[in-house]
């Protein structure tokens, strides 16, 4: 068996299989979904035997549906991120008071930064709410035995576990032995057992089950102390040196912030050591089963102890129970912390961090900062920091809409068809938050899974005179859209749902859902109906439309918000993801006037302003760009440019470039930053700069099809007599019409006719190909054409790290 | 320790050339930790994958490479190259693409982004060690391979190049062949070819 890199999330999924899991459900949601991922991959295999695996329509009902399959006996998985709880929670507080039959196992994926999430809420607090264990790994090798521990003790109290880890551990790999193939257990005693004493709930069985669990969570805190393998993850060492006998010092870490522990003490010892300097004497102890709190094994750690340093992500949650615990037992240690202000109150722990505060706790601040950097060789050694001016001129780079979103479309739709109506713009979760981003600034709120739509309504009612607009994605609409639609059909609120149907869960990762109608057992269903949805929740006005199509998604949604009462439009138009991107659009620059329009309408990536391309209409202003690479021809920026300066179908163009320039600007300024980094450098990229000449020169070459000129005129005619929307428009297109006529014919006259224009351009084109082709074959000598790292000749042998 | 970073945007091929260096690095015996972005970054936005290997047979704890401890950082883009200057060890090397990714941000701006500058930047950042700076012609390279998707191998192939890690081409053609899709392999052990001239 050869090792395989596995990410957290991955171990995670092969650990839950390896412990016979039978049943497997959760809601994507980062740092979450590749567990489910993972099992329906090794399902889809056929290395998971007996396993069902699926995308549940929300947390709330994949917890319940395992929850059932518990009390048939079998073990589940349930799966989602930190707030995917809160919608699972009604069921998890009541479940653990029935108690579970065969192992069922929350893994909480919680986001500290946060990263990806709306919260920084502590599932491990919200287990000793739920009165819930729960175990907290500080590596994905912790969190592959966790899960499978977790069954174990799940059957063995009849409780369920959370397994609480955190994108640093979810999304880090390290190397893994896994079983190749698995098997589900089967159902404990053949299957379900009639008891409905038990397995329903009731306020005197609900009072009996409270005593159960206040009974069991001290013997589960027990078995946390002193049982393999959990008190392996309370893990506790001492180093240092001993000035009094025993350590005074304790640091007391949970989660990933344990691994940053061990590699800041690490550090310390290491610099200690350079620098001959004692350590004091310290104990260290990581609490991987932070609730029930593991009190025996924590009152060895604290014994002989005068201060404890308590390291955690989000919640203090260590640090209070700490703090209970030594109030109970009357402790004489100091306890520092989240609330003392010796830890960060928020947000990720670092190694930097954590390095910083433990050695301000073990009185070493200061000492040991010579001593820092401990690199192979001192070739060369200096820290390299940018001038304050190019760190201010680094672009800000935040998530965006892709190029070919087309959410893109549906915000931009809106907003025209609203004008100058005042509106709120109610958003929720997905990528189309990334909507409120500038230009765009589509949305005006967001709250929760399906919050849009219930907020809106709130909104018509406050503020009657304003526009109530929600979105909602495809996944969240059937997720926790529809309770939401029916509220507003029964008590009469005007609102409009624009709902985003991209065919997909985008933001977490492509996840199928019942409007797709795949499932991950591999059999599709009929895809449930948005429409339908709409309509049997009340919406009588239901209009669809192409996401892409600008002018008809402007008539649904001017449509839908004249109607009194709840309307929606249905705007279609598949995640880029999921479909094969069309030829990217063109930019005519002989048109372009640079108005920068196209940018700061739609804000898509795949276009930026490059101000040193001319054109007869743009002259020094600059012009817009199209990056092929990122473009998916989906065409709205086509219909956004007032001089319809931007043309897709570029098939009739294929292979001939439009107007000699407009294919490959990206390439070009690409090689024109390099021509200029070149001058800088001289010598190191001297090849490069042998390539943007050639590339220069075939642009010059390339030639013009007499159909690619006719078809765009007669395109820029259409466009004027396509009885546009406004005079202004009118006028416009008139203007582009008779632009393309002139440009056809200037483009005509200096060069000949058509015909010998295109011949030229091919000879000229042949010609370099094999200059190109000549340059580029490398003839083994070393004296040759000057390589890329030639640079490095000089150096070879001083530095690096290759002794 | 060995750190390298790789830092880009969204889409660009962190992930795959991190898995490709962890491979090296757990063929030739060491203990490897890993981390990358996941999730709302990917939308274009910057991404940094982590790769941590313990060349001295030890450990590896934390899966994020501390400030100021990175032997290598590996940019797909030039401002996030720059971006993440402040991870870079005292001797540690930047290897960077020349092709600028514009942003929409920037766009929007008067002075809209151009790679160009933060080459220029880095050149004068790193005057005093010029040999700790590796400018890859991206783009030339690309266009000999003739496929943009393999940026990610053409990078890896100039990082090792230089001899900087102990990591040799041969671990990179090994790595490569174990952790890329067989239908691209070939591509992708031109593309080294092709890097080196």
């Amino acid at each position: 068996m050869t090792k395989k890199l596995l990410m957290g999330n991955e171990a995670i999924a092969h650990g839950a299989l390896e412990a016979g899991v039978a049943v497997v459900a959760g809601y994507p949601g980062t740092p979450s979904s590749e567990i489910v991922e993972t099992v329906a991959r090794q399902y889809a295999r056929g290395a998971a035997h007996g396993v069902h695996v699926e995308w549940s329509t929300n947390e709330k009902v994949a917890l319940e549906m395992l929850f059932g399959a518990s009390l048939a006996g079998v073990r589940g998985l349930f799966t989602c991120k930190q707030m995917g709880l809160n919608v699972a929670s009604d069921a998890l507080m009541s479940l653990n008071y029935v108690g579970v039959r065969g192992g069922l196992v929350l893994v909480v994926a919680d986001d500290p930064g946060p990263i990806s999430s709306q919260t920084e809420q502590d599932t491990r607090r919200f287990a000793s709410f739920a009165k819930v264990p729960v175990l907290d790994p500080s590596t994905p090798e912790q969190a592959y035995e966790m899960v499978k521990a977790a069954f174990d003790l799940s059957e063995r109290y009849e409780t369920p576990v959370i397994v609480r880890p955190t994108t640093r551990i979810d999304h880090a790999s390290a190397f893994f032995d896994v079983q190749e193939e698995t098997h589900a257990l089967p159902p404990l005693d053949g299957g379900f057992q009639y008891d409905p004493s038990r397995w329903v709930i009731f306020p005197r069985r609900a009072y009996e089950a409270h005593g159960e669990i206040n009974e069991r969570l001290p013997l589960i805190a027990e078995t946390f102390s002193s049982e393999l393998p959990f008190s392996a993850f309370n893990a506790m060492e001492e180093a240092g040196e001993s000035f009094t006998g025993q350590p005074t010092f304790g640091i007391l870490a949970g989660g990933i912030t344990a691994a940053y522990v061990r590699e800041a003490l690490r550090m310390i010892n290491e610099r200690a050591a350079q620098a001959n300097i004692g350590v004091p004497a310290y104990r260290f102890m990581q609490v991987g089963t932070p609730y029930p709190f593991p009190e025996r094994a924590i009152d060895a750690f604290t014994t002989g102890l005068a201060d404890v340093l308590v390291l955690e992500e989000l919640d203090s949650v260590l640090e209070d129970q700490l703090a209970a615990f030594c109030g109970r037992m009357h402790g004489a240690f100091n306890i520092h912390g989240k609330e003392t202000g010796a830890a960060r109150d928020r947000g990720e722990n670092d190694v930097d961090d954590i390095l910083a505060r433990i050695e301000r706790f073990l009185g070493l601040t200061g000492r040991l900062s010579l001593y820092r950097f401990r690199g192979n060789s001192d070739y060369g050694a200096r820290s390299i920091h940018l001038s304050a001016r190019a760190e201010t001129d680094l672009p800000d780079r935040p998530p965006v809409l892709c190029a070919g979103c087309p959410h893109r479309g549906a915000f931009y739709a809106v907003k025209q068809a609203l004008g100058g109506r005042q509106a709120v713009l109610c958003g929720d979760i997905g990528c189309y938050t990334l909507g409120n981003a500038h230009p765009l600034d589509a949305l005006d709120t967001c709250l929760c899974m399906g919050g849009g739509i219930t907020m809106a309504q709130g909104i018509a009612v406050a503020n009657p005179e304003k526009k109530a607009i929600a979105y909602v994605g495809d996944s969240t609409f059937f997720a926790s859209g529809e309770t939401g639609l029916s509220n507003a059909a029964y008590n009469g609120h005007d609102i409009t749902v624009m709902v985003l149907d991209n065919a997909t869960t985008a933001m977490t990762g492509d996840q199928p859902h019942p409007g797709t109608g795949h499932t991950l057992m591999g059999a599709d269903n009929k895809p449930l109906s948005i429409e339908a949805c709409l309509r049997a929740n009340g919406f009588t006005l239901i209009e669809r439309t192409n996401a892409f199509d600008r002018d008809a998604s402007v008539a649904a949604v001017g449509k839908a918000l004249d109607f009194e009462g709840p309307s929606a439009v249905i705007f279609e138009g598949a995640c880029i993801q999921l479909v094969k991107p069309k030829e990217p659009v063109i930019i005519n620059n002989e048109i372009c006037t640079g108005c920068k329009r196209c940018i700061t309408a739609i804000g898509c990536p795949a276009i930026s302003f490059n101000p040193n391309l001319t054109g007869p209409r743009s002259r020094d202003r600059g012009q817009a760009t199209i990056d092929k690479a990122l473009c998916t021809g989906c065409g709205l920026c086509t219909q956004v440019c007032p001089f319809h300066a931007i043309h897709m179908d570029s098939a009739v163009y294929r292979g001939a470039p439009m107007f000699v320039t407009a294919a490959s600007q990206t390439v070009d300024e690409a090689l024109a930053d390099q021509e200029l980094a070149a001058q800088r450098e001289p010598g190191r990229l001297a090849e490069t700069v042998v390539d943007a000449r050639a590339e220069s020169k075939a642009r010059a070459g390339a030639h013009v099809s007499r159909e690619a000129l006719e078809d765009d005129a007669a395109r820029m005619q259409a466009y004027a007599s396509a009885a546009p929307a406004s005079e202004e428009a009118v006028a416009v297109g008139e203007v582009a019409a008779e632009d393309a006529e002139e440009v056809l014919e200037e483009t005509l006259e200096p060069g000949g006719t058509l015909e010998e224009v295109g011949e030229r351009a091919e000879e000229q084109q042949q010609a370099l190909a094999a200059e190109e082709q000549q340059a580029w074959i490398y003839d083994g000598d070393d004296d040759g054409p000057p390589t890329l790292f030639s640079a490095f000749d000089a150096t070879d042998g001083e530095g690096g790290r290759n002794d | 320790m060995i750190n390298v970073m790789l830092t880009g945007v969204g889409g660009q091929g962190t992930v795959l050339a991190s898995k490709i260096l962890a491979q090296a690095a757990q063929d030739k015996g060491w203990h490897v930790r890993t981390a990358e972005t996941i999730g709302m970054a990917q939308r274009g936005g910057s991404v940094v994958s982590h790769v941590r290997m313990g060349d001295r047979g030890e450990e590896v704890f934390s899966p994020l490479i501390p400030k100021g401890s990175a032997d290598m950082i590996i940019a797909f883009e030039p401002a996030e190259g720059a971006r993440m200057l402040p991870y870079l060890a005292p001797h540690g090397m930047l290897v960077s693409a020349t092709t600028g990714i514009p942003s929409v941000s920037s766009a929007l701006g008067q002075n809209p982004y151009r790679g160009a500058q933060v080459i220029a930047a880095l050149a004068d950042a790193f005057a005093d060690a010029p040999e700790r700076l590796v400018i890859v012609p991206d783009a030339a390279i690309l266009k000999r391979v003739g496929n943009s998707r393999v940026l990610n191998t053409v990078l890896l192939a100039s990082a090792i190049a230089v001899d900087f890690l102990p990591i040799t081409l041969d671990d990179l053609y090994g790595a490569v062949e174990v952790c890329v899709k067989p239908a691209y392999i070939d591509m992708n052990l031109q593309a080294i070819d092709l890097t080196l001239g």
